[in-house]
C-alpha cells in the first residue's frame, strides 16, 4: 500500500490478546457518560490540548503514521486526505463529519454520539486544526433524533466552557460547530450528495474532480470523515501513531467495529483490532449462529455475501482480504443469514432498499436499480417468474456495474450477482416450483 | 387554496427560533437553512402544508417549487399530516431477519391501517421504512423521534396502550454486545492519555 513500512512487531489480531482493551467504546452504554464533566473526569479534552500544541503538519503525519483509514466504508487513509487540503488562502475551510450512517447493518456511530458525543466534538477539534479549518458541520441523519440532541446539548456544554468557539481551550485557535440534520436519504453517505443536501440542495452526487478539498461545502476547501474515524484520531493523539499500529495488519491498522446483527446468539456491536476473524466476530463475540447459516454479509448489505463456511470464517476482518474475496470490510456491518431464509426473498429486500434510495439522477440506476430490478424480484417471488427471469436479472446486473454516477447502482449490482453466483438453486427452485425452496417463517422471537 | 390567504405565518411569533436557525450558518450558506426549517414546522404541525412551503420559500427567497423539490426529495418530510403517533417499523433486512414482517403485520392486524395510513381519530399512523441503523438491536419500532428497540410482542401491547392513553412511554435504549460487556463494569477514570 502507501509505503506503510512493514515492521517486526506482533500485532494485536484477536479480542483474545491481553494487550486489546476496548478504547472507543469503553463508555458506550455507560449511565451519564455523554456530560461534558464526566468526559472531562476521565481526560477528555487532553488529546485535543496536545494537537493544538502541534503544528497542523505534525497532526497530519500522525494520522497518516498510524495508518488510520476511513472507516465508513471506502477505508481511504486519513491523514492522506487530510494532506490534500490546499494551502490556506483566506477561504472559510470546512471539516465535516459524515454521521449519514444508513448503510444496512451499520449502527456503530450513533452509540457512539448518543452516549459519548464529546469524543466525536473532540475528534472534529483535532481535525480542524490539522486541516486549519475553524468551522466543523455534523450531518446526522434525520431519524438519529437522540443522538442529534446529545449532540446538540454537548456543543452548547463545549461552547460555555470555552472549548468550542474563539480561542479554544485558551489558545488562538478558533473552531466552532454546525449540527446538521438530514431528513432520510442513504444517498447523503455519499460525501458529495451530502455536501449538497448540507447546502439545502436535493441530494444529487457532484461531479469530482473537483474533490471536496479544492471545492466542497459552499466551493470551499473540505474534507469529509466518518464519525469512528473522527473519534479514533482523539485516542491516536493521545496514544500515539504506536499505539494505533501495533494493532490490525499490514493493509488495515487499528480498531474498528463489528456490528453484528441476524442470526446470532447475541447480536450487539464489538470493538475489535482489525485482522480478527470473522469466526471470533460470529462464534466467540456474538455467540455464534442460532442454527444453521449458510451466508453472512461481512461489511453492510452493499457488501456480497460470503459462504458461511471454515474458509471464508477464517478470513481476517481487513480491506485487502475481503476486496481478495470479492466482497469489502465495508462499515463493518455483520449479518448473519439462516440456512432456512429463502435467499431471493432475502436479496428481494436488499433490492427494494437500494430502489428506494436511488435518487433517480443516472439512467442506469433509476431504471434499472429503483424500476426493474425490484420488479423482477416481486415477480419470482409471487411465483410467476421463469428460468429466463433468472438469466435477465443476471444480465440486468452486469450490466449495471460501473454504469453510474455513484457507487449506489453497483452496492445494489454487486451483491445481486454473487447471491446468484453463490444460490442460484434457489433462484431456479422459485422459477420452476413458483414457491421459494425455504418458505417464510416467523422470525419475531420476543 | 383558502389556507394560503388565511394561515398564519408560522415563524410569524417566533422570531428567535427564526434566526437562531438562520444564525447556524454563513452568510453565503442561507439556504442551508432549508431543512431545519422545514423540521421545525413538521414538528410543530406534523406535516409541511402548502401554505408553509411558500412561508419558508419567502424567508429563504427561493421559490415554492425549489423548496418543495427538496422536501420532496427526503423520504421524512411529509405533505399530508401523520397521526399523533406516528408508527415506522424498519423493514430491512437485520430487521427483518428479527421479525419486522410479522412485527408490521400485527400493527396492520392490531392498528387496522395498512402502511401509508392514518386512523380515522388521527391518533395512529402506520409506515415501513427502510434502516434505521438499529440493526444489533432488531426489530426496531420508531415512534415519532423515538427508538423502541428489539420490541417483542409484550412491548408492542403495552407501547399502543400507553399511546391510547397519550403517553410515550421513556424507550428503554437497549445496548448490546461491547455496550453490555464493559458498559457497567467500565473504570471510573481511565488513565490520563
Amino acid at each position: 500500500m502507501s509505503g506503510a513500512v512493514t515492521d517486526t512487531v506482533d500485532r494485536i489480531t484477536s479480542r483474545r490478546d491481553p494487550r486489546f482493551e476496548v478504547t472507543l467504546y469503553a463508555y458506550v452504554g455507560v449511565e451519564g457518560a455523554h456530560t461534558l464533566d464526566a468526559y472531562l473526569e476521565r481526560g477528555g479534552y487532553d488529546a485535543a490540548r496536545r494537537a493544538l500544541a502541534m503544528e497542523p503538519g505534525e497532526v497530519v503525519d500522525l494520522v497518516k503514521a498510524s495508518g488510520l483509514r476511513g472507516r465508513g466504508g471506502a477505508g481511504f487513509p486519513a491523514g492522506v486526505k487530510w494532506s490534500f487540503m490546499p494551502p490556506p488562502d483566506g477561504r472559510d475551510r470546512y471539516v465535516v463529519c459524515n454521521a449519514d450512517e444508513s448503510e444496512p447493518g451499520s449502527c456503530k456511530d450513533r452509540y457512539l454520539m448518543e452516549d459519548d458525543p464529546h469524543q466525536l466534538i473532540e475528534g472534529m477539534m483535532i481535525a480542524g486544526h490539522a486541516i486549519q479549518a475553524t468551522t466543523g458541520v455534523i450531518y446526522v441523519r434525520g431519524e438519529y433524533h437522540h443522538a442529534y440532541e446529545r449532540l446538540r446539548a454537548a456543543m452548547e456544554e463545549a461552547r460555555a466552557r470555552g472549548i468550542l468557539g474563539r480561542g479554544v481551550l485558551g489558545t488562538d485557535v478558533d473552531f466552532d460547530l454546525i449540527l446538521h440534520r438530514g431528513a432520510g436519504a442513504y444517498i447523503c453517505g455519499e460525501e458529495t450528495a451530502l455536501m449538497n443536501s448540507f447546502e439545502g440542495l436535493r441530494a444529487n452526487p457532484r461531479l469530482k474532480p473537483p474533490f471536496p478539498a479544492q471545492a466542497g461545502v459552499y466551493g470551499r476547501p473540505t474534507t469529509i470523515n466518518n464519525v469512528t474515524t473522527l473519534a479514533s484520531v482523539v485516542h491516536v493523539v493521545a496514544k500515539g501513531a504506536d499505539w494505533f499500529a501495533a494493532m490490525g495488519t499490514d493493509d488495515s491498522k487499528g480498531i474498528h467495529h463489528a456490528q453484528v446483527s441476524g442470526a446470532v446468539a447475541r447480536p450487539g456491536v464489538f470493538e475489535v483490532p482489525l485482522g480478527i476473524t470473522y469466526r471470533e466476530i460470529i462464534h466467540d463475540l456474538a455467540g455464534g449462529p442460532v442454527g444453521p447459516a449458510k451466508a453472512f454479509i461481512p461489511g453492510g448489505t452493499s457488501c456480497p455475501l460470503l459462504p458461511f463456511d471454515d474458509a471464508h470464517l477464517d478470513l481476517p476482518m481487513e480491506y485487502a482480504a475481503m476486496a481478495n474475496a470479492g466482497t469489502m470490510m465495508g462499515t463493518g456491518g455483520v449479518i448473519v443469514i439462516p440456512q432456512d431464509q429463502c435467499i431471493v426473498d432475502a436479496m428481494y429486500n436488499v433490492v427494494r432498499f437500494y430502489a428506494h434510495e436511488s435518487c433517480g439522477k443516472c439512467t442506469p440506476c433509476r431504471e434499472g436499480v429503483a424500476t426493474w430490478l425490484p420488479k423482477m424480484y416481486q415477480k419470482l417471488l409471487a411465483g410467476l417468474g421463469t428460468p429466463e427471469d433468472v438469466d435477465l436479472i443476471e444480465d440486468m446486473v452486469k450490466n449495471l456495474r460501473g454504469t453510474a454516477f455513484c457507487p449506489l447502482a453497483d452496492a445494489a449490482a454487486w451483491p445481486v450477482q454473487k447471491s446468484l453466483e453463490l444460490f442460484r438453486d434457489e433462484y431456479e427452485y422459485l422459477a420452476h416450483h413458483g414457491t421459494p425452496m425455504y418458505p417464510a417463517k416467523d422470525r419475531w422471537s420476543a | 387554496m383558502i389556507e394560503l390567504q388565511t394561515a398564519r405565518p408560522f415563524f410569524e411569533d417566533k422570531p428567535e427560533l427564526l434566526q437562531e436557525i438562520l444564525g447556524r450558518y454563513p452568510d453565503y450558506g442561507r439556504r442551508s437553512a432549508l431543512m431545519p426549517l422545514l423540521w421545525e414546522v413538521q414538528r410543530a404541525e406534523r406535516y409541511v402544508s402548502e401554505a408553509r412551503i411558500a412561508e419558508i420559500a419567502d424567508i429563504l427567497d427561493l421559490t415554492a417549487t425549489e423548496v418543495r423539490g427538496v422536501m420532496s426529495f427526503y423520504s421524512t418530510y411529509h405533505g399530508e399530516p401523520v397521526g399523533r403517533y406516528h408508527l415506522q417499523v424498519c423493514a430491512t433486512l437485520s430487521c427483518k431477519l428479527a421479525g419486522a414482517d410479522q412485527l408490521t403485520d400485527y400493527l396492520e392486524d392490531t392498528l387496522g391501517l395498512v402502511p401509508g395510513e392514518t386512523d380515522a381519530e388521527g391518533r395512529f399512523s402506520l409506515q415501513k421504512v427502510e434502516c434505521l441503523g438499529s440493526c444489533t438491536t432488531a426489530p426496531v419500532l420508531q415512534v415519532n423521534d423515538t427508538y423502541y428497540e428489539r420490541v417483542g410482542r409484550a412491548d408492542v401491547d403495552a407501547l399502543l396502550a400507553a399511546m391510547k392513553e397519550d403517553v410515550l412511554p421513556e424507550p428503554a435504549r437497549v445496548r448490546a454486545g461491547d455496550n453490555e460487556r464493559y458498559g457497567p463494569a467500565a473504570p471510573a477514570g481511565e488513565e490520563d492519555a
